[in-house]
């Protein structure tokens, strides 16, 4: 039970994953989201070594339709897995195998594709299409957090009558170098999704701040002087 | 403002990073470890494009002294970076630029590197460096646990006005695949060490049922029947 959004920005050529999911930990579990090559994700049973194989696949050129008949004939359960794939011109192929528990689907939408298992239903696909397409001037990391919070909002996982709670999330953001430019977790939390909004909110209020500090590092303010300006500047707008 | 411990497990061959830092999300600045190639990891004012670079170099067979001295070369601020490198085979390299800020240094042993900056003093990477040694009847990720744990226990990190706490942690352990065997992290919390310690307890029991879940999924039992059993056990030890 999971369910999972993988989206390109248009305008920058970003590309990301947003997940959550009742199993803890899932962000370790996502390395299939790479600069300029695109986005692997393989969930339900995943097949840990499906993601980077699906990475190189499309690293050399392949399409992702084709990555998808080379994960079919290369794993003997192959109907228990749920895959996406997207590469960097925003070129998707999907499979919920049929060995998914629960109710399984995945769904295509502009630049997006969700997929999820386990679900309440449908709407949570829809949910989250929803929400990643309700501004699309935002900035990739947004859109995928609007997504997951729009497909948590639909129901999540489980059945209508027992409902499972989101315990880990996160989203992963790469744009053209080749270490992550967001990359933000929860790994074991009763609602993890709410705690990945408090998160992403807080890192962006240092992203910047990190990034001078790693190309102009002499210009660079101590940290815990950062932090109590940028807490002054909380107390005047509170 | 970071405390961490880069090992090569001599048992194991794996390699792993526990850290502990001010900073918030640390485990994004984590990506120098693969397994069958060996662990780097960048800090202070990280330069983001050392790790990867690092490690084509290590996948390439430049030895970690050889490493070192190509960041050195490639880097105008390299004197603002605290780095180690380790190969497959535990050798290593280490430094700390003489432009990291407050307390700052490392510690060599057998397999493992000991660093940090911004710190109470040298009794943080001291302490991590025993807890990391004496610890061997333990697993690997719980050795480098330990670890992080005693450089906290020690004094930790030491900013203008007096400690700092830890914001974020991250413990990741590498072996023979391309994905990470362990890959845990605490991104924004008050006491992110217990945070992670917490987080690692409660996750380290569904590891072998989510390794069988992917090898044999028509027997796997649903995930939230696992749980209970769980709980009903973990009850069960309490009493």
């Amino acid at each position: 039970m999971t369910f999972s959004l993988i989206g390109r920005c248009a305008r920058t050529g970003r590309l990301g994953l947003g997940i959550t999911t009742y199993s803890l930990a899932v962000g370790g579990r996502c390395e299939g989201v790479v600069a300029n090559v695109g986005v692997c994700k393989t969930q339900a049973f995943p097949n840990r070594t499906n993601d980077p194989l699906g990475i190189k696949l499309l690293a050399q050129g392949y399409l992702p339709r084709r990555v998808m008949e080379m994960f079919a004939i290369n794993d003997t359960e192959h109907d228990y897995r749920q895959i996406a794939i997207m590469d960097r011109d925003g070129r998707i192929a999907a499979h919920t195998g049929p060995g998914c528990r629960g109710w399984a689907g995945h769904k295509d939408g502009k630049d997006c594709v969700a997929f999820g298992n386990g679900l309440v239903g449908p709407q949570v696909l829809e949910g989250m299409i929803a929400g990643f397409l309700e501004n699309p001037g935002d900035a990739l990391e947004y859109r995928l957090m609007r997504a997951i919070e729009g497909g948590r909002d639909a129901g999540g996982q489980g059945t209508p009558d027992a409902h499972r709670p989101e315990r880990s999330a996160a989203i992963k953001v790469v744009d053209r170098r080749d270490y992550p430019d967001v990359d933000v977790r929860v790994d074991v939390h009763p609602t993890a999704v709410a705690e990945l909004r408090r998160v992403l909110e807080e890192f962006k209020l240092y992203e910047e701040f990190y990034r001078g500090r790693d190309t102009d590092p002499s210009k660079a303010i101590p940290q815990d002087v950062f932090v109590k300006e940028l807490d002054a500047r909380r107390r005047v707008r509170a | 403002m970071t405390f961490t411990l880069l090992a090569r497990c001599p048992k194991t061959g794996q390699v792993g990073i526990g850290i502990a830092t001010y900073s918030i999300c640390v485990g994004l600045y984590c990506n120098g470890l693969r397994g069958n190639v060996g662990a780097t990891m960048s800090q202070a004012f990280v330069n983001q494009g050392n790790n990867p670079l690092a490690l084509r170099l290590l996948a390439q067979g430049y030895t970690p002294q050889r490493v070192l001295d190509d960041l050195e070369a490639n880097d105008p601020n390299h004197e603002y970076r605290q780095i180690a490198v380790i190969d497959r085979n535990g050798r290593l390299a280490a430094s700390t630029g003489a432009k990291n800020r407050g307390w700052a240094g490392h510690r060599v042993g057998e397999g493992y590197v000991a660093m940090g900056n911004v710190l109470t003093g040298e009794k943080t990477i001291t302490a991590m460096a025993k807890a990391y040694e004496a610890a061997t009847s333990l697993s690997f990720e719980r050795r480098l646990l330990a670890a992080i744990e005693a450089g906290r226990d020690a004094g930790g990190q030491s900013g203008v006005d007096g400690h700092l706490p830890e914001r974020s942690a991250a413990l990741m352990v590498y072996g023979d695949y391309d994905h990470a065997e362990i890959d845990l992290r605490v991104d924004l919390h008050d006491t992110a060490v217990a945070e992670l310690r917490r987080a690692f307890e409660e996750y380290d029991p569904y590891r072998t049922y989510y390794r069988e879940r992917s090898k044999n999924p028509k027997d796997a039992v649903p995930q939230y029947q696992f749980v209970a059993e769980l709980e009903k056990k973990q009850q069960e030890a309490a009493q």
